[in-house]
């Protein structure tokens, strides 16, 4: 090292623990990505290793080294090279990320740390099913719209779409693509922070079906709890069900140790026996009911005028009533709801101050008011 | 809101001589290994709809133990037997209610029984 290096090796690497992995959503140092520092007057060469060769986000990891070094005092070179983990540090990384968390000491094989913070019964994590008696209910733009909501109010939320048959969240939230792959553990997409897992990413297209028996919907949910890194932050998944209480469900309630489960229905009084199963279900398996969600009430024909109410009155409240949970809201009819489903930008996000988005809001507020994540 | 549903704060090791169940709700519940495994509520146990109350005793060796006990999301405990049997999901409220062999539960089931109208419920099978 230089006599006229200004900064030591130290100082880079207490910098570089600002750098954080896009996908991972942890520091570069700590997934021990940093493999060599080297520094020569005014230069600083970092050689990074990625997590697999084709990391889509190899330009933004190299952009923010560059940029967080070149606030270093006397750094006026950055040089970062590029290198690819080997196999065995990748699992030694797969590991860390499932297991013990930072650094922990721990004698314990990787393959036993290998489990979702969310399986523990102490996970900080809310997970919170959606779910609804019959189908068309609007469940999974519920899901989309209290997520995003819940993510402008600064939550860090996942959405995992556990409606296998029938998935729509990618085009709902406006995600597609394949998720990444660091060996078994699948990356989540993301959408604004919101990261999201569903079928539909594994599929060749939008217009393929899945043609599958209860078995394989097991192993594809197990997989989405178990082997999707939804990172130990995150503070809050909402889990967008199928209608009804079949496979998917059972496996659910099976997998999670914790779970709240908000029903969705219409103010339809015809829906209400429907939507009681669903509860019924949750009370079997022991989650919590947190709360009714009403969904196409009354329908605003223009700015100020008298609601009309095309599925009739009072579903939600009279369903509430019976369960004896409270009713977390009432959400308008209004088209520009499905506009955004169907365009990808949930109305939360395209118009909050609609009377659309401002129930979304409120009934996300209420969710979190009532399953309210661990401070700290 | 649903009453809550009775849980185990304390589940005892399949290495001692009997299953041990403390509650959230302070009863202290005790099973023998065989009589549990009589009393397991899947399927091919019970059948699916004829209303068989539980296997013949006769049918389990006296020597059958648990190699180890899982929990099944937030509802109940799955053992895993020495026989290779592991399909039966025993939720909480089954065995809290159903198939306690404390004294105190034996007897008051056995009064319900006497009655008339016997209260065996259906295990809850999700």
């Amino acid at each position: 090292m230089s006599s006229r290096a200004i900064v030591d090796r130290e100082q880079v690497l207490e910098a570089l623990r600002d750098v954080q992995d896009p996908e991972l959503h942890k520091s570069i140092v700590e997934l021990d990505m940093v493999k060599e520092i080297q520094i020569r007057d005014g230069t600083v060469s970092v050689d990074a290793l990625l997590t697999i060769g084709a990391c889509p986000l190899r330009e933004t990891i190299v952009a923010s080294i560059e940029e967080r070094l070149r606030s270093l005092p006397g750094v006026k070179t950055v040089q970062v090279s590029l290198g690819v983990m080997t196999p065995e540090q990748r699992q030694a990384l797969i590991g860390k990320l499932h297991g013990g968390g930072a650094g922990a000491p721990t004698g314990a094989p990787a393959s036993a740390g290998r489990r979702s913070s969310f399986l523990t019964a102490e996970s900080a994590t809310r997970v919170i099913v959606i779910a609804s008696g019959k189908g068309g209910v609007g469940k999974s733009t519920v899901t989309v719209n209290l997520a995003a909501a819940l993510q402008a109010t600064g939550r860090r939320v996942g959405v995992m779409d556990a409606d296998v048959y029938g998935f729509s969240i990618p085009r709902m939230l406006g995600v597609s693509g394949q998720p990444t792959l660091i060996d078994n553990m699948i990356i989540p997409l993301e959408r604004d922070g919101i990261r999201v897992m569903s079928i539909g990413f594994l599929m060749p297209s939008e217009d393929e079906a899945v043609v599958w028996r209860g078995p394989m919907l097991h192993k594809t949910l197990t997989t989405f709890i178990g082997e999707v890194h939804w990172g130990d932050d995150l503070e809050y998944l909402l889990i967008d069900l199928p209608p009804g209480t079949g496979d998917v469900s059972i496996t659910l309630a099976q997998t999670l140790p914790q779970s709240h489960m908000v029903i969705v229905t219409t103010p339809q009084v015809a829906a209400v026996k429907v939507a009681q199963r669903a509860a019924k279900m949750a009370e079997k398996v022991n989650m919590e009911v947190i709360g009714i969600v009403e969904n196409m009430s009354g329908f605003i024909p223009a700015p100020g005028a008298d609601p009309v109410y095309i599925f009739g009155r009072g579903g939600g409240l009279r369903l509430a009533e019976l369960l004896g949970v409270p009713l977390l809201g009432e959400i308008p009819l209004d088209p520009a709801v499905r506009e955004g489903s169907d365009a990808g930008v949930p109305i939360v996000l395209s118009a909050p101050e609609s009377p659309a988005g401002r129930a979304f809001r409120a009934v996300a507020g209420r969710l979190a008011e009532r399953v309210p994540v661990p401070a700290g | 809101m649903s009453p809550k549903m009775v849980t185990p704060t304390e589940v005892g090791s399949v290495v001692e001589s009997a299953l041990r169940i403390l509650w959230s709700d302070g009863h202290l519940s005790r099973y023998g290994w065989h009589g549990l495994r009589v009393h397991c509520p899947c399927a091919a146990c019970k059948g699916e709809w004829t209303t068989r109350r539980h296997l013949d005793p006769a049918s389990i060796p006296s020597t059958i133990r648990p190699l180890r006990i899982e929990r099944v999301g937030a509802y109940a405990l799955r053992p895993v037997w020495s026989d290779g049997h592991s399909t039966g999901i025993y939720p909480f409220n089954y065995l809290r209610h159903d198939i306690c062999e404390c004294d105190e539960c034996v007897a008051r089931r056995a009064a319900a029984e006497i009655a008339e109208q016997p209260t065996a419920r259906q295990p809850d099978r999700p």
